[in-house]
């Protein structure tokens, strides 16, 4: 079946090819190293279509044998394709984007660490990725400087709490189960023994999937480092990790689908209030992860394909918002919706292009995102495939749908209609343009009715064809009854924001921002004032400890006095400059004396304790 | 095979009776230290290597001094740990030597005790008799101190003096320990000892009672020696003033070697058997390690001079290394002991790269790190592996080890333990990524000068060279004047770079390389240590 030829695909490992491009981004000629960027990232693509499935180098590790770093199936290839086909034009965006090489090495080796997260066969190597992957989209984040660099510390934390618990998750899986095995011989996927391994997994994905009350990384790291960066941070970490949830729970729980659920919901009406442009295309992320984890939650073999399925697509269609969105930027270097206004006369492309993701992400019919936010709607439908469990959950996706509308008129309206332009700027350059077309391209080609979505389907796990294997059903996204539903869909939404409108020109005000803006303000304040409670507290206790390690840092004398003067016996002379007064130096000594008391202390009680 | 185990009492003694070269030879030559002892350790370097390929491939060696048997003689052993361990000594000791040839401290005397160091810990490392262990405890003790005590400033002298003081208390205690195991037993043999030891727990009563109290004695003076908190408060001001070209072997091996020493008694002479048996024994270490975890990395968090930081560092991950110990499961153990070597190198190399910042950049605290990365970018790209690494990400040394004490805790079911690693990952975090942001992507801000002048008088510390390029940052040296932050080295301008060999920064980057590749090798050091490790459970 599979051409003899292909075999020796097995061994390219994809992201040691992409680490290899990022060292030579650094030592090529800019455009050479770019293009040797892009093309790794293609020949990622190309590898994960050919090579044959199964497990490769298989390897010794750590002691623990057969430790598959490689493992080609119906999802890996998929993730491999998306990831791939991304990061080539993001790659290209990048580079007419004048992103600096130190930048696109960083984002390389972040894609690469990505993809060995998704080309994982066991959860050692997962584990691993994992790892690195924080530490690489960290550096993205702070290479930039300035305000990143807080922001990156405390995404680090996060990531580094996160990571832990996936570690944690996955030495408890090994105590329980005794093997990483995450993939059977048979192609099953494994998932996390119940109790501790699971609850730990869940716990420690959900801070990379942005759990409402884990999110707050999201929208605080994604809107700061160079808009380039943006484009790499929306498209991998996040859909990686939704993908890995799959992995660690392939059984569905009915929790963890209410909770993308909450994910949608929450996520729009942040997104709904948010000024930054990249900010809402932030809160955006964690609703679109809300329809995957709410598939992945329902865990029926529909669900889960449209989980996968919007996966693929939320990788395409969010990251060229993203690149519309950077482009904006870049032209005007404003980063609020509510400062710009008529930019599709200037930048007719970009405003096309962002036309082309809006659509896609709001799922209108012919767009991609039809298709995968359908399924995973008609996952929980119980008038299609879904459990009367799920009818709550089939509300908060739809109002989840109508959010996503509502705040995707609002930033086109703002940034791309609404009045005159203030700027007379150039449109994207030609490889800004290329990028967004290209990835545009896909999200028109893979939504078209008859023509492109059936081989969109075939592309999905579980799915065979076009029909469900496990159901034995067909797909029929663009059916009277799903149109119908996009239609209400659509309607509700146009309706919804013709009654924000209406009341403003009856009020005759000049600027919708001040019925938008205030109506979504004193509406959205009450419930934002509950609802961020939790997010503040986070948050707060964070920053206030990152703040106080600062603070204790500058300060370690005042820090440490403070500290000794309720501490006994711990001499802390005031200003005794013994070492000549280096300003830094900590006067924080234990003389010998207390030490051997407390020698003397300590020994007693062992002493007693022992013996 | 045949003569394998004589290679034992050479590797003590020949660097022993080395030492007395240098000073010899110093009533005729100036400078021959340096030669003497680099020729010394890399004798002693091919015979430990020959001598671990002999143990790695057909297991343990021993050789009983002056032909006495071992229960009235002393014994040296060389098995999988101690062979890895005296390893890690002589290589570290010899690498170390590239950096002191520029970096210095020189001084005929000062090589003297940088043998008579080396053999000291060779000596601990293979001595199988638990009364010799006291001896080579203060032979390594007594040349520590006067090699921190070589630092140039009173400071120096200060903190080898409370040392001195503290390591001789602990010495002490495990000798009154040592002395309660002999009333027990009647021996002081380290492998008849283990024999014996299931009958004393089998008997109880008075020897039983006898032997807790040894255990406590020895665990609380090992305490203090490994530097946990809240017994510590030698090693930061130690760490700290002694000279640059010191720290990286100090902390690399001193604390590292005595740590071995309490793993060989804890699991050796004492026997699984009867830590797990004995009432809040395991309790009490594991919660000393955590302590220590805890305590060490918040101050490290708290730092701003950097080799302060690492010294505290090195309290938490000496921590995790007795919390490991204290676990008593075979995973932890070899786990602890990998931890033991991957701190090590870490550590040997930060240390020497924070020496040649001082040196070649100026920078001794964490703000005055900034923007290194732009103007020294080997060094710092050194220093960045050795952080990463040692917050243990992967592949890394620091990695593996915490991999494999987590793995341990989890298979003992020490949940607490668990979540302290997490939490230690965390602070670790937490201090690396304050110097790694400070050096990559905090420029370097000129410090403020009331007193533009031009080349700044010195102590004269070492650097010679302090004309052209001290010039080049003149302002900020005054600054440093005007702070007064200028006493015990010569710190002139904004560093000197040219004073920097290549062997000072090929010492840093050769740890670093090092650190990440025992990421790979974790498998290879457990199947290495697998063998000593099932002895020990059985």
């Amino acid at each position: 079946m599979i051409d003899a030829s292909y075999e020796i695909l097995a061994y390219a490992y994809p992201p040691l090819i992409v680490f290899a491009a990022a060292l030579l981004v650094l030592v090529l000629p800019r455009i050479l190293g770019f293009a040797v960027g892009a093309l790794s990232l293609a020949s990622v693509v190309a590898i994960s279509l050919l090579a044959p499935e199964g497990t490769h180098l298989t390897r010794t590790f750590l002691g623990f044998q057969d430790i598959h770093p490689f493992l080609i199936d119906d999802f890996t290839q998929m993730m491999g394709m998306a990831l791939g086909f991304l990061g080539t034009f993001a790659v290209i965006y990048a580079y007419s984007s004048e992103a600096s090489r130190k930048l696109a090495a960083i984002a390389l080796a972040y894609v690469a660490s990505a993809l060995g997260a998704a080309f994982a066969g066991d959860w050692l190597v997962l584990v691993f990725m994992w790892e690195i992957m924080a530490l690489t989209s960290t550096l993205l984040v702070w290479q930039y400087g300035g305000d990143a660099v807080r922001a990156g510390y405390r995404y680090a934390l996060a990531h580094g709490i996160g990571g832990s618990l996936v570690l944690f998750a996955v030495i408890a899986q090994y105590a329980a189960v005794g093997s990483f095995t995450m993939v059977t011989e048979a192609g099953e996927t494994v998932g996390f023994a119940d109790g501790i391994p699971l609850l730990l997994a869940v716990l420690g994905i959900g801070v990379n999937v942005a759990f409402v009350g884990f999110h707050t990384w999201l929208p605080d790291t994604y809107p700061r480092p160079h808009f380039a960066a943006s484009v790499f941070l929306a498209a991998f970490t996040t859909k990686t990790s939704a993908y890995v949830l799959y992995r660690a729970i392939p059984e569905g729980n009915l929790l963890l689908a209410y909770m993308g659920g909450a994910m949608a919901v929450y996520g729009v009406v942040f997104a709904l209030l948010q000024h930054d442009m990249r900010a809402l295309l932030s809160y955006h992320i964690q609703a679109q992860l809300g329809y995957m984890v709410a598939g992945i939650g329902i865990g029926s073999a529909i669900g889960i394909a449209g989980a996968m399925g919007h996966l693929f697509n939320n990788v395409l269609y969010k990251s060229l918002l993203f690149m519309a969105v950077g482009v904006v930027i870049y032209r005007t270097g404003e980063n609020d919706l509510y400062k710009l206004g008529g930019l599709w006369r200037e930048m007719p492309l970009t405003a096309i292009a962002f036309a082309i993701g809006a659509l896609s992400i709001t799922a209108v019919p012919g767009f991609s995102g039809f298709i995968s936010k359908g399924m995973v709607l008609d996952a929980a439908d119980p008038a299609y495939y879904g459990g009367s469990e799920y009818q709550a959950l089939y509300w908060l996706l739809f109002i989840g749908a109508i959010g996503t509308f509502l705040s995707f008129i609002k930033l086109g309206y703002y940034v791309f209609l609404h009045g005159p332009s203030d700027y007379t700027v150039k449109d994207s350059r030609t490889g800004q343009t290329v990028a967004m077309f290209s990835v545009g391209g896909a999200c028109v080609l893979l939504g078209l009715p008859v023509i492109g979505w059936p081989v969109f389907a075939d592309l999905l796990p579980l799915v065979d064809g076009i029909t469900v294997t496990e159901l034995d059903t067909s797909l029929t996204p663009y059916s009277t009854g799903h149109l119908i539903d996009a239609l209400i869909l659509i309607t509700v939404s146009v309706i919804g924001f013709k009654l924000i409108r209406k009341p403003l020109s009856k009020m005759d005000y000049s600027d919708p921002a001040l019925i938008v803006n205030p109506t979504g303000y004193y509406l959205g304040r009450g419930t934002m004032l509950a609802t961020t409670d939790l997010y503040a507290a986070v948050d707060n206790a964070v920053v206030s400890g990152v703040k106080r390690c600062y603070w204790a840092g500058n300060n370690p004398v005042l820090a440490v006095d403070a500290t000794a003067r309720r501490l006994p016996m711990v001499d802390a002379p005031e200003r005794q400059h013994a070492d000549g007064g280096r300003p830094s130096t900590i006067h924080l000594r234990a003389g010998i004396g207390t030490t051997v008391l407390l020698l003397t202390i300590i020994l007693t009680v062992v002493i007693w304790l022992l013996v | 095979m045949s003569n394998v185990d004589l290679i034992l009492p050479l590797l003590v003694a020949v660097p022993i009776l080395m030492a007395t070269v240098p000073i010899a030879l110093g009533l005729r030559f100036d400078r021959t230290g340096w030669g003497v002892t680099t020729l010394t350790t890399t004798g002693l370097l091919a015979a430990t290597a020959y001598l671990a390929s002999a143990v790695y491939s057909e297991g343990m060696v021993t050789h009983e001094l002056g032909g006495w048997p071992r229960e009235f003689g002393i014994q040296l052993v060389a098995d999988e740990f101690s062979t890895l361990i005296a390893l890690l000594v002589i290589a570290t000791a010899t690498a170390v030597l590239a950096y002191m040839r520029v970096g210095g401290p020189r001084g005929n005397t000062f090589y003297a005790g940088y043998l008579l160091l080396t053999g000291g810990l060779l000596g601990l490392s293979l001595t199988g008799d638990v009364f010799n262990m006291f001896v080579f405890l203060e032979i390594v003790g007594l040349a520590t101190y006067a090699l921190i005590a070589s630092g140039d400033g009173p400071e120096s002298a200060v903190s080898a003096l409370k040392y001195l003081i503290l390591g001789t208390v602990g010495a002490s205690l495990y000798l009154i320990g040592v002395g309660f195991i002999f009333m027990a037993t009647g021996t002081l043999n380290m492998q008849v000892l283990s024999e014996n030891m299931s009958e004393v727990i089998a008997q109880g009563g008075q020897n039983l009672v006898l032997m807790q109290a040894a255990f406590a004695f020895i665990f609380v003076g090992f305490a203090l020696k490994v530097a946990q908190w809240p017994l510590h408060t030698w090693q930061p001001d130690a760490y700290q003033h002694a000279p640059d070209g010191v720290t990286p072997v100090i902390a690399a091996l001193v604390s590292t070697v005595y740590a071995y020493a309490l793993g060989r008694l804890m699991y050796t002479v004492f026997g699984p058997e009867f830590l797990t048996s004995t009432p809040y024994l395991t309790e009490i270490v594991v919660t000393f390690g955590c302590l220590s975890v805890l305590a060490g990395s918040t101050l490290a968090v708290i730092q701003t001079d950097v080799k302060r930081m690492f010294a505290y560092s090195s309290v938490a991950q000496f921590g995790l290394v007795v919390t490991a110990f204290g676990l008593v499961t075979e995973t932890a153990l070899i786990g602890g002991i990998i931890h033991l070597v991957g701190h090590a190198v870490m550590k040997a190399g930060l240390f020497a790269a924070a020496g040649v910042i001082a040196v070649s950049y100026g920078a001794r605290t964490v703000d005055e790190y900034a923007g290194l990365a732009d103007n020294r970018p080997f060094v710092a790209g050194g220093t960045a592996l050795l952080l990463i690494a040692l917050i243990g990400i992967p592949p890394s040394a620091g990695f593996i080890g915490k991999w494999y004490i987590a793995v341990g805790s989890v298979q003992a079911e020490m949940w607490p333990v668990a979540v302290v690693i997490l939490l230690s990952t965390m602070l670790t975090l937490a201090y690396s990524a304050r110097l790694l942001e400070k050096m990559y992507f905090t420029p370097a801000t000129p410090v403020e000068s009331p007193h533009p002048s031009g080349p700044v008088a010195t102590d004269g510390g070492q650097s010679g060279g302090d004309d052209e390029h001290g010039n080049e940052r003149g302002d900020e040296s005054a600054g440093h004047v005007d702070t007064g932050a200028f006493t015990d080295t010569g710190r002139i301008g904004r560093g000197n770079p040219d004073a920097v060999s290549f062997g000072m920064l090929a010492l840093v980057i050769v740890a670093a390389i090092v650190a990440v590749l025992l990421g790979f090798a974790g498998g290879e050091l457990h199947d290495l240590l697998d063998p000593f490790a099932t002895e020990v459970f059985n």
